[in-house]
């Protein structure tokens, strides 16, 4: 069948291979049968509820079986949906629900205390997927929705350039902003991580929160391809021999997560005693892979090849690098080649292009691209670079923010930002939006964040320092309490420090580089 | 040595507000309360204040699913 939205994935497999495992969480699993008939039951009910075409839907569970049912039965509601993380402060989940009007969400009975904390002014209409209801919305638990008839009516007409879903990041203003997919997007990126990746019949580990737009290839990639996609519990990515242990039991052949759950895996996988030659590919994004930590499980694991993938969320995928063998020297590996329907330019800021070899910022153009932001065509315009080429048909390229260069082999490589935004451990963080949440606190005046690296755990450490009012004492425990209660758990410094003044520039700003020289040496 | 777990995750590792505190039958690891990292944190803790080693075969979700897990594994190693 053609396959042009994303539902349409689902309904092929189905078709193509009813009884195959599509999805597998710890003990439990989905056919491709059992998971097309779930989510079009759900989707039933969102259409007898009302919903309508291009209406939000909150998704707010770690991840699990039930969270394919919520993707696939939101979309087939002709609905878009918002994952919500299932660990971040109420604050900034009521935020998003709140910024693009979400009125439901999905979710497991194991969030109701979560959910308790919700307030009224969110407004919430029901929640899915819970028994007990709740003091602000209703509850209609999983049992009720797979007792569902279908009815048969006319179907929603989805169309590829509909919206599919929402992933919200760090905002450099201090509020988390909401980057627009359509079903083209994700198709476009669906099906070239399908191929380059020889998903066809793979067993793939998929480690990312659907928060994370990694998460993309494990729903969608992977069941395109007729794959089976092993859901890694939140319990083993936190425990690096029970991981490696799974990726062993399940015979995983494809394996992607951030360098970090790797590092952990080399450092306390226990892998001399385990057998990993099933895994035929390693793919990782999400920040710099260490190189002497690639080195040394490159040669623990000779059998499988390694890919870094590199791509804003606002952009899918952009890059590829492949290694065989493990890098030779120190170098950081380069984020590599541009691949399918994705073309690219490296510009200076008055937006012409480099030179051969000189540094500048990536903008890419590519059919994985984002629609927009939500609600903010501003930032949306400024996000896009236009190339006049053709009159009336421009280019329209995505600028990364990325600084790049491409070395003499044709290589991209990866040089840092242009502005204040770090990745910690995969996530992408606006250091504005932390200095927002501390300089909000009283008695600061004013707050700087910088990200220093740990030579030896080869970890970020994200380090505040703090100007006081005048003859305020900050009461630092309570300050990290604050913190607790306004960012997610990656966002919080892992140390603060209180400065009486700040170096400043001549022109009075606050000379970050003074300060990250004093803090490291 | 549970009060002694539970204080350290309370003040030094607790990734969200907990309400009254920690419960040594709490779920450490399906929830928000540690982080991968948060984790490693707490058995360089452990080895510290107990002066025993985690073996990375004992790094696994059976020793750490609750302090009562982490409590009984403790032991078992005494």
């Amino acid at each position: 069948m053609l396959v042009y939205t994303l539902p349409h994935i689902i309904e092929n497999a189905a078709q193509q291979q009813p009884d195959k495992i599509a999805f597998k969480y710890l003990s439990d699993t989905l056919t491709f049968s059992e998971l097309h008939v779930k989510s079009n039951q759900l989707a039933q009910y969102l259409k007898n509820k009302g919903i309508q075409k291009g209406d939000r839907i909150g998704i707010y569970m770690p991840r699990c079986l039930e969270t394919t049912i919520a993707i696939y039965g939101i979309l087939k509601a002709g609905a878009v949906y918002v994952p919500l993380d299932p660990f971040a402060p109420i604050t900034r989940t009521e935020f998003v629900c709140k910024d693009c009007d979400i009125k439901h969400i999905i979710s497991i009975p194991q969030q109701t205390r979560k959910l308790k904390k919700f307030s009224g002014d969110t407004g919430l209409v029901s929640i899915i997927g819970i028994h007990q209801e709740l003091s602000v919305a209703t509850a209609i638990s999983w049992e009720t929705i797979f007792e569902v008839s279908i009815v048969p009516s006319a179907p929603v007409n989805i169309l590829g350039d509909d919206l599919a879903y929402i992933l919200y990041t760090s905002g450099s203003t201090g509020t988390p902003k909401g980057i627009m997919h359509t079903h083209t997007s994700a198709l476009a990126f669906v099906k070239l991580a399908a191929t380059m990746y020889e998903m066809q019949d793979a067993i793939y580990g998929m480690h990312a929160p659907l928060h994370f737009d990694p998460s993309v290839q494990g729903y969608y990639a992977a069941p395109y391809a007729l794959a089976t996609t092993i859901i890694v519990s939140d319990a083993h990515t936190k425990m690096p021999s029970s991981l490696a242990e799974l990726i062993e039991k399940e015979k995983i052949t494809i394996w992607f997560s951030v360098p970090l759950a790797l590092i952990q895996m080399l450092s306390h996988g226990n892998l001399d005693h385990r057998d990993m030659s099933s895994l035929k590919w390693v793919l990782f994004s999400g920040e710099v892979f260490a190189t002497k930590h690639l080195q040394a499980l490159m040669k623990r694991w000779p059998f499988a090849k390694f890919s870094n993938i590199y791509g804003p969320t606002e952009a899918n995928q952009c890059t590829y690098y492949h290694l065989e063998t493990p890098p030779l020297t120190d170098v950081p590996i380069p984020i590599g080649y541009i691949w399918g329907d994705t073309a690219f330019k490296i510009i200076d800021p008055q937006d012409q292009e480099v030179n051969d070899g000189d540094i500048g910022e990536l903008v890419i153009r590519t059919a994985t691209m984002m629609k927009g932001y939500w609600n903010n065509p501003e930032l949306t315009q400024a996000s896009f670079y236009k190339e006049e080429t053709i009159v009336g048909a421009p280019h329209i390229y995505y600028r990364t923010g990325d600084q790049v260069c491409l070395d003499k082999e044709g290589r991209l490589l990866f040089l840092g930002r242009k502005d204040h935004q770090v990745k910690i451990r995969g996530y992408r963080i606006e250091l504005g939006e932390i200095e927002s949440v501390l300089s909000s606190y009283s008695g600061i005046e004013e707050a700087v964040t910088i990200v220093i690296n740990e030579e030896i755990t080869a970890q970020k450490k994200l380090i505040a320092i703090l100007l006081p009012s005048h003859h305020t004492s900050i009461d630092i425990a309570a300050l990290k309490a604050y913190c607790q209660q306004n960012l997610p758990a990656y966002a919080i410094p892992d140390s603060i420090e209180i400065y009486n003044e700040f170096p400043r520039t001549a022109s009075g700003k606050i000379n970050r580089k003074e300060i990250e020289k004093r803090i490291t040496s | 040595m549970q009060e002694k777990i539970i204080k350290y995750i309370e003040e030094e590792l607790a990734n969200e507000e907990l309400d009254g505190g920690l419960e040594a039958t709490e779920d450490l690891l399906g929830s928000g309360i540690l982080d991968s990292l948060g984790m490693m944190k707490l058995i360089a803790f452990l080895e510290d204040e107990f002066g025993c080693k985690v073996l990375p075969e004992e790094m696994v979700i059976e020793n750490f699913m609750t302090v009562a897990h982490v409590n009984d594994y403790l032991v078992s190693k005494q």
